[in-house]
C-alpha cells in the first residue's frame, strides 16, 4: 500500500514538472503556430499568409486554456481586419465590435476603425 | 602583512564586481507602479543592425509577453495599418518625441519601442549574437518607465542526443534546417520572453500590483539562450 502511495506521488510530481507554467492566454497549437503566421502574413500577405493567420486567429478564439480562459486581447480585432480585408465586412464588423465588448480600453481606437470603414 | 592586505583588497574587488544591484521592481520601474498603464502600443521595431528580416521577427512576437503579463495590447496588425496610413511608421522618429498624439488616436497609455542594434550569425554552427533595446515610455508623462538592453547569444542547434558519428551527422543536418528562416522567429520569441519576465504585471494579471517587492533584473544583461 504504502509502495504504491509513493508510486502515485512520484508519477504526479513528474506529471506536474511536465506541465508547461500556466499563461494568462494561450496563442493556439502548434499546428497553425500564431507567430510564424504572423511573420509570414507581414513579410508577404500573399493569399497563402492570409489564410494561414486567418486560421490561427480561429484557432486560438475556439481553444482558449490560459488562465482567464478568455481571447487574448487585439486577436478579435485583427481578427476582424482580415476579415473585411478578404471581403467578409459583416462577420469582421461584428469581430471588432466584439474586442470591444471583450476589452473596453480598445473603444476609442476601435469605433475610430468602425467609423473609417462605414465611410 | 603586505601580502594580506594585497589579499584582502583583491577579494574585496572581486566579490564587489560580481554583485550586481538588485533592485525591487516597485524601484527599478517607479513609474509603471505609480502611473499603472493599462493599453500598449506596439510600434514597429527600429532595425540598425544588418538584417533586414530582423524588424518582422520581432514585430510578430512582441504583443504576446506584454499580453501574457496582464496588458491590453492595441491589436498589433490593425495599429499597424494606421500608423502606415497616418505617415506614422517610421518609429525612429517618435523615440524622442512627445507621445500625446498616440494616446488621443489609440488611447495608449505606454508606447513599446524596441531597437536591433546588432544581429549576428555565425557562420558555423548555430549561433546568433542579438543586442536589442526594449523601452516602454508614458504617453502622458512622456518618461520612461522601462528598459532593458540586453546581448543575447543564441544557440539554434537541437541536440539529437545520438551518439556516434551518424549523431554528429543528424545534429548538423538539424541544425541547418533550424536555422532557416522560420527558425528565428523562435530566436525573438526568447529574447522577448526573458527580457519581460521582469515586466511589473498589468492590471488583467493576478499578479497586479503585488510584485512590487520582487527583484528586477538588470537593466544592461548578456546572456545565453537556446532554442525553447
Amino acid at each position: 500500500m504504502k509502495r504504491n502511495n509513493l508510486l502515485l506521488i512520484i508519477v504526479f510530481f513528474l506529471v506536474a514538472s511536465c506541465a508547461p507554467p500556466a499563461t494568462l492566454y494561450t496563442w493556439g497549437s502548434k499546428k497553425y503556430n500564431y507567430h510564424k503566421a504572423s511573420y509570414n502574413y507581414l513579410k508577404v500577405s500573399d493569399e497563402e499568409s492570409t489564410n494561414a493567420l486567418k486560421a490561427s486567429y480561429e484557432d486560438i478564439i475556439e481553444k482558449q486554456k490560459g488562465i482567464r480562459k478568455t481571447v487574448p486581447p487585439g486577436i478579435y480585432a485583427d481578427y476582424g481586419f482580415l476579415l473585411v480585408s478578404i471581403n467578409e465586412p459583416e462577420k469582421g464588423i461584428e469581430m471588432l465590435k466584439m474586442e470591444v465588448i471583450l476589452y473596453p480600453e480598445s473603444k476609442v481606437f476601435i469605433t475610430r476603425i468602425l467609423n473609417m470603414l462605414n465611410k | 602583512m603586505r601580502s594580506y592586505l594585497l589579499i584582502i583588497t583583491i577579494s574585496t574587488l572581486i566579490f564587489t564586481s560580481c554583485s550586481t544591484s538588485k533592485l525591487s521592481k516597485s524601484s527599478a520601474y517607479k513609474g509603471m507602479y505609480s502611473e499603472q498603464p493599462l493599453s500598449v502600443l506596439i510600434m514597429p521595431p527600429i532595425n540598425r543592425s544588418t538584417n533586414v528580416e530582423a524588424k518582422e521577427l520581432f514585430h510578430a512576437t512582441l504583443n504576446v509577453p506584454v499580453a501574457n503579463g496582464g496588458y491590453y495590447v492595441i491589436p498589433p496588425f490593425l495599429s499597424m495599418e494606421i500608423l502606415k496610413r497616418e505617415s506614422a511608421y517610421d518609429s525612429e522618429l517618435f523615440l524622442n518625441q512627445s507621445l500625446e498624439k498616440f494616446n488621443e488616436v489609440f488611447d495608449a497609455d505606454i508606447v513599446l519601442f524596441t531597437i536591433i542594434h546588432k544581429w549576428d550569425k555565425s557562420t558555423i554552427g548555430a549561433k546568433v549574437k542579438v543586442e536589442i533595446e526594449y523601452v516602454l515610455k508614458s504617453t502622458t508623462s512622456n518618461e520612461i518607465l522601462y528598459t532593458r538592453h540586453g546581448n543575447i547569444i543564441y544557440n539554434a542547434s537541437v541536440s539529437t542526443n545520438a551518439g556516434g558519428l551518424a549523431g554528429l551527422i543528424a545534429d548538423i543536418a538539424l541544425s541547418a534546417v533550424n536555422t532557416a528562416a522560420t527558425k528565428y522567429v523562435d530566436l525573438a520569441k526568447t529574447c522577448n520572453n526573458y527580457t519581460f519576465s521582469d515586466l511589473p504585471k498589468g492590471k488583467y494579471s493576478p499578479q497586479y500590483n503585488l510584485d512590487g517587492k520582487e527583484i528586477a533584473g538588470p537593466k544592461k544583461f548578456t546572456k545565453r539562450l537556446s532554442a525553447q
